[in-house]
């Protein structure tokens, strides 16, 4: 009991000196902190990739990238240092917000509905869409030509919006910007619409792929600051202006191939600073009209669960019977099956299902692969708790059923199996629902279920809050009554014993 | 109709059976008795290949099963042992009746299923069956909602269905109230009487002397004596039959 005390006043102890020691968050303008810090601290996302902020390809711990060369060189006019913030794209605004950086900067382009929700510099670079097809291709030579067509491009953008605007076109949205170029050379997309300098990256020197067009659509990549940080932003403006001005912002878009004359555009901005004003629709557009897209996404995550599902326990079922009944090497193999499976990421399997497998030849559709990466998965999962549920099936069952002349296989079926079904049904249960949940990592593979079709909404509108709570809300209108169902049948079940 | 030659077999490291012979003739009723641990049980399962066994044969009718059939069976051999499963039915001490199953479909599961007989005839038959141990008014029940002496009666009644030529009975009454041991081995008598072929592991010996041909006393793995009722109860030759009867004898006194 003493020993207890001292450890639990000892914790105590370094949980004061630990937040006694972390730097409160003094009063004072952004600019006196990041001074008195002695670094800017700028958001981005460095798996967003080239050639934007990037690891190193010769030193991996290092960070490169024309935005890496625009955040120091602020920083020098600053007085500081630069230090990167790591944070998803998806969610470098309400990060900022949450005031985790001074200030975000990773391509972020321009919008209304982005400005509603927090101050942007003068733009830094004017970028524009990109329309790649395989080099093959003939009919498509701009966006129009989409209608009917599979077009890929990252979640969030522009290009989503103005591959959402043209109509008829089937949007597969990707959350990693090499994904979609992939595809596209595998025949899974028809084309790839992203800003110009992901596509001189990725898209122009592959030789599967060519430009379709001229770029469309052109915008202002600007660094995001917080609403009440206005001093700051001036400060920053004023920074972008005088290395406009002198000229190193073309050294830094010349040293990574990113100079081009619509840059020259750069220089009206400094005259006048507003940024370009639309329609700030979807802030204001009511709750009820995202309805629509996440029921869809609610049904295509009921779809795929379900469908998983029924694969894993089908599977599961003969991986356990192999296991337990089976001859070597077939129990051998299913013991190999289920460790292997439980001891990796679902994640990475799914990376191989769908990205991996085209290299020896197995292209499979993105519904196909999550249908089968997510089943056989669950799949190992299922077996174990089928093991656990034979085993605890008295051994004097299945010598009463012997004993009467039934073969091993018709006692199993008959008499093992209804019972370790039984007793393995709460556990199964528990994995359909963890199912679920676990089928919003299928948005890597480019399915928009309900989690992906939310993570777009939010990024768009950037309403996380009522959103998230309605999205919540239908994960859980759809687990519940399945935790009810098979409250019910277990019951059902025990009476019947 | 059973022959059992030259049996061996090992527990683990344990030699337990060092060659037993044993003979049973058509509508003998043979009674085993000795010590728990003795080897009457594992005997017992032997016969009806519940247990391996690492030499000898053991004859069933006209059915032979080596030992080399039963430790790495093929699929004759699988054959083999079920054949013979269907010649002798089997009641466990611990009944194991199916607990998701009515006691008709209990019963009827094996017809059906290992003998392809159908539902109506089979329910009939169990039917029938079941008035004769007065439990037709249980043939809807769950296992669970009777007794230990119903639930071994049906366990009798199930065996009975498949329409055996022998009976192996593993200490049948050994898990039931005292109250309860007397319904069943009247079930057991009634089938003797009818000349069923009937082998009986039990520590009921007032019942063995009641119903047995032969007694066979086994010690340790070895068979220690036979003979008639009269000349084990009253007069065993063996020293080591002699400890154990005393034993049970005193007990049942008490």
């Amino acid at each position: 009991m003493k020993t207890i005390l001292r450890l639990l006043s000892l914790i105590l102890g370094l949980i004061i000196i630990f937040l006694w020691t972390v730097p409160s968050q003094t009063s004072g303008t952004a600019l006196e902190k990041i001074k008195k810090r002695g670094h800017l601290l700028w958001g981005s996302d460095a798996e967003g990739g080239a050639p934007y902020v990037f690891p190193d390809p010769k030193d991996p711990s290092r960070l490169i990238g024309f935005e890496v060369d625009i955040a120091e060189a602020i920083a020098r006019e600053l007085g500081v240092k630069a230090k990167q913030s790591q944070n998803a794209w998806d969610s470098l605004i309400p990060a900022l917000e949450r005031g985790d950086f001074d200030m975000a900067m990773n391509g972020i382009e321009i919008t209304p509905q982005r400005e509603a929700k927090v101050i942007f510099s003068i733009p830094y670079y004017i970028y524009t869409e990109q329309l790649v097809v395989r080099k093959e291709e003939t009919f498509i030579k701009d966006i129009y030509g989409l209608k009917g067509k599979k077009a890929g491009t990252l979640s969030g953008t522009v290009a989503q919006d103005i591959l959402m605007s043209i109509g008829g076109v089937d949007v597969k949205i990707y959350s990693g910007q090499v994904e979609p170029y992939e595809d596209l050379a595998l025949g899974r997309l028809d084309a790839v619409l992203l800003d110009l300098p992901i596509a001189a990256y990725y898209a122009k020197p592959n030789p599967k792929l060519k430009y379709a067009g001229s770029p469309v659509g052109e915008g202002f990549y600007g660094i995001a600051i917080k609403k009440d940080d206005k001093e700051f932003k001036q400060e920053t403006d004023r920074i972008l202006a005088k290395l406009l001005r002198t000229g190193e912002f073309k050294k830094i878009y010349e040293k990574w191939n990113m100079w081009n004359e619509t840059q020259a555009k750069l220089f009206e901005t400094i005259k006048d600073s507003g940024s370009y004003v639309g329609l700030d629709e979807s802030k204001k557009a009511p709750l009820y009209t995202f309805l629509p897209n996440l029921l869809k996404g609610a049904g295509i995550t009921i779809l795929i669960s379900v469908v998983s599902m029924a694969l894993a326990i089908i599977l599961g079922l003969v991986l356990a019977i192999l296991r337990l009944y089976g001859r070597p090497p077939l129990n051998a193999l299913a013991t190999a099956y289920i460790e292997i499976y439980r001891g990796t990421p679902l994640l990475i399997q799914l990376y191989i299902i769908y990205y991996g497998l085209p290299n020896i030849g197995i292209s499979l559709s993105p519904l196909t692969a999550a249908f089968i990466g997510l089943g056989m998965n669950y799949a190992a999962y299922e077996a174990e708790l089928y093991r656990a549920g034979i085993n605890a099936v008295p051994k004097g069952q299945m010598e009463a059923a012997l004993s009467l002349g039934m073969t091993q296989s018709l006692a199993v079926k008959r008499i093992i199996l209804p019972q370790a079904f039984r007793i393995a049904l709460p556990g199964v249960t528990n994995d359909f629902i963890a199912l679920f949940k676990d089928s919003s990592l299928v948005s890597v593979i480019a399915m928009v279920e309900l989690t992906k079709t939310y993570s777009i909404l939010a990024a768009t509108t950037l309403r996380f809050f009522e959103l998230g709570l309605i999205v919540a809300l239908l994960y859980f209108a759809m687990s519940y009554p399945l935790s009810l169902f098979a409250r019910r049948l277990e019951k059902k079940l025990s009476n019947k014993k | 109709m059973i022959k059992v030659r030259n049996l061996h077999k090992y527990y683990g490291g344990h030699h337990l059976f060092k060659g037993i012979n044993l003979e049973i003739e058509k509508g003998e009723v043979v009674v085993f008795i000795g010590p728990s641990g003795s080897g009457k049980s594992t005997f017992l399962r032997c016969i009806n290949g519940l247990e391996y066994f690492q030499k000898g044969e053991i004859d069933v009718g006209d059915i032979e099963l080596h030992s080399i059939n039963r430790l790495m069976p093929d699929k004759k051999g699988i054959e083999t042992i079920r054949r013979i499963r269907l010649k002798v039915g089997m009641v466990f001490q611990q009944f194991n009746l199916f607990p998701h199953m009515t006691v008709l479909e209990n019963i009827i599961e094996a017809p059906q299923r290992a003998l392809g007989i159908g539902r109506d005839k089979a329910a009939e038959d169990a039917v029938t069956l079941l008035k004769r141990i007065n439990l037709e008014k249980k043939v809807n029940s769950y296992p669970e909602e009777l007794s230990g002496g119903e639930q071994q009666r049906v366990a009798i009644a199930r065996a009975l269905a498949m329409k055996p030529e022998a009976m192996l009975f593993d200490e049948p009454t050994s898990s039931l109230d005292p109250e309860m041991v007397g319904e069943v081995l009247s079930v057991i008598k009634e089938l003797v009487d009818e000349g069923m072929t009937t082998l009986i592991a039990t520590h009921e010996m007032d019942f063995a002397k009641e119903v047995a041909d032969r007694v066979v006393v086994f010690d340790k793995g070895d068979i220690i004596e036979t003979g008639t009722p009269e000349e084990i109860f009253t007069n065993p030759k063996t020293e080591r039959a002699k400890i154990f009867l005393s034993r049970i004898l005193k007990r049942s006194i008490m």
